[in-house]
């Protein structure tokens, strides 16, 4: 793929949704970790996904990358069914999973988003390189490309991540905590990363912890507990009843939720006679 | 038995070094198992590697120093001190070198173990017309030739390093468990780590006697990695591990004697036996276990299809014979569900008659009303028919109470499912006294408003008696008649959401 055509079509908003999830019930046991969950995220959205501990996030990440079979229901990237579509999502590792000691620089990095497109007994191409380079120039890490990994500051160490999944050609990024055990300066060059990434055309799909900051960060929030609770703007989704009862259980009021995409709720199929 | 008793006694009676050295091996088995359990627990084998190798340079040195300052001829106390400085010195550097660079500690080890080792050999080469040092049984060990002064170095070891253990005990399990928590409430860690290094540096000295330099490691390790696959606790594993020390010195000792090989060798090669034994044999941690464990496991869909199958039978009764037929399974794993159901009290088993309890019944009731409304759910979304059934019988295994409740709201409390069938009311949280929504009540049901939540509650309020009564419009519609001290006073109709925002505390029907 050359960047020309990479640039068309994310260039192209297409009225096919980035992700569409349907009805998806992933179960370990007699407890899903996923019930039911539909939702829908446009092409160039910065989402993020909330909820408390156990509550599927990762199951939801998981599924987004075709590593789990659904009990029910189905993922589609770009309408591509998730596990046909693997090269579509990138994932962008947890940075404590890391070893920033690894004799490695910011431009491998960024390549090895390319060494799934090359056999191994293939050199990696010149046009591998270019998209390489090119990633990096969109995060604006060009600079630092000899540098190793561990000599960069946290933010910086967060883009040369992210290049490495422009790199891979994904359209769709997902990270999981990536404002996890960061200072304040940190989170801020994270999430400019973010930004500019989004700005490209790209759709993120980020697991986050700290509800404060939900509010500023993301266009669109997935609040989530085993089943979707809420999937809509922050200020939809960041209710301080529907919030106590996700996180603190304290109601047991049924899905009118006053976010949008529960319309379905409102049909109320006819079981029948 | 007689042979062996013929060893153990008779030869050694007439041999006094042979006693000698069965004394050595206990002494040290001992030692080395108490300290190994630490050494197993902390991770630090390959550390305890590298001191028992470090050592080499150690009694060379310490030989040297005393032969050129002193003029003493193998020293063996100079030795032992050489040894010990030696190994704390390996130990020291090693933790100073993966502190400072970025080379992770396994590596370190590597490099510095095998540096100091290599230069005790080039001094014992270059200075061999001073240093009488055998090498080779250094490496290979000697339990033979054990002298006196040996034994009393091995008698004093002992002493010093159980007392230490003894008095220590609770620091060591702190430090060794939670060092944080160890130095928050004032343990000195640093002091304790070198001191249990000391002590693994005299053990190792003593151990390469034994069986040499090489194989020191399995002697201070195995006992205490056989004892760790048995205990839950450190105290009954050091208990244990000095028990496995014993038996692998002394059942490798005979052989040796019997094969005439090498006895450190063999009581190492033991050892090893031992632990591989265990590991294939041990009650909870081994190999055997687990496999069984997974064998015996009766898979809960089995358990849960079973008491489905009973529920639906006539008089809910079924036979052994009757349930095999209509579920894919083997009879024997079919048998031994319904044992763990009978013991469960889920099932009574009446000669050939099998049928449910109370909580049998329960249980298949919320499996039943699990897979009833998994049906109505798929049926929903459009799921062609002549899958319904197929598909709901692997998702009714997902009948947590929440998820069930959330697929009835969902739905608009359906009161039967795709074919017809009756699906059983929320009986969980039915029960009179309970507060429960209308939403969820049943023709016949009775209760007190209690609270309403939102507006809309179709002019039902607080304190009002209701009845429910059949609903309407495709069951859409909730019909409950308000009544006034047993008199009717109206009927209201509500719609889901108004029924799901009354709230009544249920009462006994009649």
């Amino acid at each position: 793929m050359s960047i020309s055509k990479k640039t068309n079509r994310l260039g192209g908003k297409s009225q096919i949704p980035a992700i569409e999830v349907r009805n998806l019930t992933v179960s370990y046991g007699p407890v899903p970790a996923l019930l039911d969950v539909s939702l829908s995220v446009a092409p160039g959205q910065l989402v993020g996904v909330i909820g408390p501990n156990g509550s599927g996030k990762s199951t939801l990440l998981k599924s987004l990358l075709g590593f789990v079979k659904p009990d029910f229901g189905d993922v589609e990237l770009f309408g591509e069914d998730a596990d046909k579509a693997k090269g579509r999502v990138a994932y962008v590792p947890q940075r404590g999973s890391v070893d920033w000691d690894f004799p490695v620089t910011v431009g491998e990095v960024a390549l090895m988003g390319r060494y799934g497109k090359q056999p191994w007994w293939r050199d990696m191409s010149a046009e591998d390189r270019e998209i390489a380079e090119y990633a990096l120039e969109q995060v604006r890490m060009s600079e630092f490309r000899n540098r190793q990994i561990g000599q960069l500051s946290g933010g910086q160490q967060q883009r040369v991540f992210m290049a490495r999944a422009i790199a891979q050609g994904s359209e769709i990024l997902l990270l999981d905590e990536p404002f996890a055990g960061v200072d304040a300066a940190t989170e801020r060059a994270i999430l400019d990363v973010l930004e500019t990434t989004r700005e490209a055309g790209r759709t993120l799909v980020v697991v986050h912890h700290d509800l404060t900051t939900a509010n500023e960060y993301f266009d669109s929030l997935i609040l989530l507990k085993q089943r979707l609770y809420a999937h809509g703007t922050p200020e939809q989704v960041l209710h301080p009843e529907l919030l106590s009862e996700v996180y603190e259980g304290k109601l047991r009021v049924f899905a009118h939720l006053p976010a949008a995409g529960q319309s379905e709720v409102g049909q109320r199929g006819t079981p029948h006679e | 038995m007689n042979s062996v008793y013929q060893w153990l006694v008779e030869i050694h009676q007439a041999n006094p070094y042979l006693i000698k050295a069965l004394l050595t091996g206990l002494l040290v088995t001992t030692v080395c198992s108490v300290i190994g359990c630490y050494i197993v627990l902390r991770r630090t084998s390959f550390l305890a590697d590298a001191l028992s190798h470090s050592m080499l340079a150690g009694v060379v040195g310490g030989y040297l120093v005393m032969k050129i300052l002193f003029n003493e001829e193998a020293h063996a106390l100079g030795m032992l001190v050489g040894s010990i400085a030696s190994g704390i010195f390996t130990v020291a550097i090693i933790g100073f070198v993966s502190r400072k660079s970025r080379v992770k500690d396994d590596a370190v080890i590597g490099v510095m173990y095998t540096g100091i080792f290599a230069l005790g050999g080039v001094l014992a080469s270059r200075f061999s017309e001073y240093v009488h040092v055998d090498v080779y049984h250094f490496v290979i060990g000697s339990i033979l030739g054990v002298s006196d002064g040996d034994l009393r170095m091995m008698a004093v070891v002992t002493i010093v390093v159980l007392t230490f253990v003894i008095l220590a005990f609770r620091q060591l399990q702190l430090i060794s468990f939670d060092r944080v928590m160890a130095a928050s409430i004032g343990v000195n860690v640093v002091l304790l780590d070198y001191m249990l290094t000391t002590c693994t540096a005299m053990v190792v000295v003593t151990g390469v006697q034994v069986v040499g330099i090489i194989q020191v490691v399995g002697l201070l390790i195995a006992p205490g990695a056989t004892a760790y696959l048995l205990c839950d606790r450190l105290k009954n594993m050091i208990w244990v591990a000095i028990l496995f020390g014993w038996s692998g010195f002394l059942v490798g000792y005979y052989l040796s004697e019997q094969l005439n090989v090498a006895p450190g060798g063999m009581i190492v090669v033991v050892s090893t036996a031992q632990f591989l034994l265990v590991f294939l044999v041990a009650p909870r941690y081994g190999l055997l276990a687990g496999l069984q464990r997974r064998w015996r496991a009766i898979p809960q869909q089995l358990i849960e299809d079973i008491l489905g199958v009973i529920m639906r039978s006539e008089d809910e009764q079924a036979t052994i014979a009757g349930i095999a037929q209509r579920i894919e399974y083997r009879v024997d794993r079919i048998r031994k569900a319904i044992q763990s159901l009978t013991r469960q009290e889920m099932l009574l088993v009446e000669g050939d008659i099998i049928s449910l309890t109370d909580e049998g019944r329960q249980h298949a009731r919320r499996l039943l009303r699990s897979h009833r409304l998994w049906e109505s759910y798929l049926q929903h979304l459009g799921v062609a028919a002549e899958e319904l059934h197929d598909r709901a019988h692997v998702l009714e295994h997902v009948h947590d109470e929440d998820a069930v409740d959330y697929l009835d709201d969902k739905l608009g409390h359906p009161l039967v499912d795709p074919h017809g069938a009756e699906i059983p009311e929320d009986f969980v949280h039915l029960v009179p006294g309970e507060e429960v929504r209308v939403a969820i009540l049943r023709a016949g049901h009775r209760g007190e408003v209690v609270r309403v939540i939102g507006a809309d509650t179709g002019g039902l309020d607080v304190g009002m008696q209701l009845v429910v009564g059949p609903r309407e419009d495709d069951s859409q519609m909730w019909v409950v008649t308000v009544m006034d001290h047993n008199s009717m006073q109206g009927v209201v109709r509500l719609n889901h959401a108004q029924a799901d925002s009354v709230i009544v505390k249920l009462q006994p029907s009649d």
